[in-house]
């Protein structure tokens, strides 16, 4: 009876202390962009940021900031957005397609040199994607791409190519061969069985493909920063870190918040909506999430 | 004789050739855009590039090793060490905090527990923000004149640390930071992974009297190995080569305590406006940077059979 009692007791101790680790990690994790909301909703200086300004007042809540961050400066927010849309749009849509064809290849045909192949893409997409920057340069500076649209798309689409055709390849493994059979039994080629019959049964790895393209670019500053100097083509990341850095910009932290609230609101909800299924491909299959 | 048949090259490859069509879009990619730029760099490092003293960069020649020898056992030297043990320290370090908080965590979550759907919604809402975005926001908020951090410490009578000023203190934010950046990925992995275990091994060990301690030794651990070994080397090669944490929030300082492969590189090549680049010493540093991320991964791979499922 005693004995009983104390694992009761036990036990408790036991949820408590659980919950308490939880709710600190949900704190750490939190903090951040609670900090971020709240900047972007009051209208202060950067210098006389206190712990106050974690507990705003309701009086002191504007949406300066975002009017500010979208209207104040120029080139204005919706010309940085279609910049950034224009590079990170088409490198998503190349990026997929490239996906595609390398994992059709790799999961349903058995040719000869195919693990050699996979070993070379492995091995080639480990040197680090920041340091191509330096032999890029000298190359489309040659080709005079420097500063124009398609010498930052064509690097930004490739540069997800590897992961996502192993991606890509791992779900078509799990559609049986079956399939493919029957749609060939039906009178279609290899070919028209893969685009009629094998891709739409993909369209959720290509959407995953197509994402994982896309926010690569969509957030990239090192090779923005090289490749682009006319204001024209700015993108949205490059003015978030100019604000962020600049004096001009720190002066009225809440613009700089409010800005960065507003260009990761469409990454935040898909990540969200689709969170098992990105975690399940991040791990490429490792884990399903 | 069907197998036999299969085997042969001629026949595969006349069932088989279509692949390569497939492939060209992606080869001719990967060819322009890594293996030529790879091959150009190791070609750079072997110049006098931005070291050449001619003013101009067009006027370069090639010198071989000379670069190499220089860095390693040269007066670049001791610079080439600090990296080398930064950029290990960086990674190793911060794989251990992923390992460690996440295992932590998931632990704590894999039990019923009320709630436990909501606490996960909420450790990952932060994931989703591109991590550009918000290291951005935390290099401010590690600021020592007015970062929210020194501002929460002072409400508890902490005096303002000057986390950037310092690299002991500097390395604690990077650690912080990249924590926050990643832990929540790490728990949720190790959480799904904990998930599929079989409820009846425990079960079965709870009969023979096994503690909670030993069921997570003899079961857990086992079963998340692999789980744990391929998130690791994941964790690691990405950590190895993750600019934007160092580039945005020390810059590799103070002086290059915190300074790592990539971030000095980068500086090397594109760092000071207006300085002649020094091409050559950046490309030094890409390849002793690449060489050591594909050793590392080749003895792992060799180890174990983590690409058994890609070559299947």
């Amino acid at each position: 009876m005693r004995r009983r009692r104390g694992r009761k007791w036990v036990r408790l101790a036991k949820r408590i202390a659980s919950h308490a680790v939880l709710i600190v990690a949900v704190l750490f994790a939190l903090f951040p962009v609670y900090f971020i909301a709240i900047t972007s909703f009051s209208k202060i200086p950067i210098a006389s940021i206190t712990a106050q300004v974690l507990i705003p007042k309701m009086s002191q809540l504007t949406l300066a900031s975002y009017h500010a961050a979208l209207y104040g400066q120029y080139p204005t927010f919706g010309m940085l957005l279609e910049n950034s849309l224009i590079f990170a749009g088409s490198a998503a849509a190349i990026g997929m397609a490239l996906a595609a064809f390398t994992g059709f290849a790799l999961s349903k045909f058995n040719f000869p040199g195919r693990r050699s192949f996979v070993y070379f893409i492995l091995i080639i997409s480990l040197f680090p994607s920041f340091l191509l920057i330096i032999p890029y340069y000298f190359m489309f500076a040659k080709l005079g791409l420097i500063d124009s649209y398609p010498g930052l798309i064509i690097p930004y689409s490739a540069g997800a190519v590897v992961f996502s055709g192993i991606l890509v390849k791992n779900y078509m493994d799990s559609i049986p061969d079956d399939i493919e059979e029957a749609a060939l039994v039906d009178g279609l080629g290899r070919t028209g069985a893969f685009f009629r019959v094998l891709l739409p049964l993909c369209y959720p790895v290509l959407g995953l493909a197509a994402f994982l393209a896309f926010v690569g670019p969509y957030t990239d500053y090192a090779l923005a920063h090289v490749f682009i100097t006319s204001s024209g083509k700015e993108t949205l990341a490059l003015n978030l870190y100019s604000i962020a850095t600049t004096d001009t910009g720190a002066s009225n932290y809440g613009v700089v918040t409010a800005f960065a609230i507003v260009m990761s609101l469409p990454i935040v909800v898909f990540y969200i909506a689709f969170q098992r299924y990105i975690i399940g491909g991040l791990t490429l299959g490792a884990v399903r999430g | 004789m069907a197998d036999l048949r299969d085997q042969t090259l001629g026949f595969r490859l006349r069932r088989e050739w279509p692949a390569y069509i497939y492939l060209i879009p992606t080869t001719v990619v990967l060819l322009f855009l890594n293996a030529y730029p790879v091959a150009y760099t190791v070609y750079i490092s072997m110049t006098d590039f931005g070291t050449g003293g001619r003013g101009s960069l067009l006027h370069y020649q090639y010198i071989g090793l000379g670069n190499y020898y220089r860095a390693i056992l040269g007066s670049g030297g001791p610079t080439t060490l600090t990296l080398l043990e930064n950029s290990l320290f960086w990674a190793a370090g911060s794989v251990a905090l992923f390992l460690i908080v996440g295992l932590g965590l998931a632990t704590v979550m894999n039990q019923e527990l009320r709630g436990r759907a909501v606490y996960r919604t909420l450790i990952l809402l932060p994931w989703a923000m591109p991590a550009f975005i918000t290291i951005l926001v935390w290099s401010n908020m590690w600021q020592y004149d007015y970062g929210i951090i020194n501002e929460l410490l002072a409400t508890i009578g902490v005096r303002p640390i000057d986390w950037l000023g310092h690299a002991s203190t500097a390395w604690t934010a990077l650690f912080v930071t990249n924590l926050w950046l990643s832990f929540p990925f790490y728990t949720v992995v190790f959480l799904a992974t904990m998930q599929a275990i079989p409820k009846d091994l425990y079960e079965a060990a709870s009969i023979d009297g096994a503690g909670s301690f030993s069921r997570f030794r003899r079961i857990t651990l086992p079963y998340l190995a692999p789980t744990i070994v391929f998130v690791g080397l994941m964790g690691f090669l990405f950590t190895f080569n993750n600019f934007y944490p160092i580039y945005l929030i020390t810059s590799g300082g103070p002086g290059i305590s915190t300074q790592i492969f990539i971030t000095e590189s980068y500086n090397k090549a594109f760092g000071s406006v207006g300085a002649t680049p020094e091409l050559s010493t950046a490309a030094v540093y890409s390849v002793i940077d690449f060489v050591i991320i594909v050793a590392i991964t080749v003895v792992v791979i060799w180890r174990t059979d983590l690409t058994r499922n890609w070559l299947k």
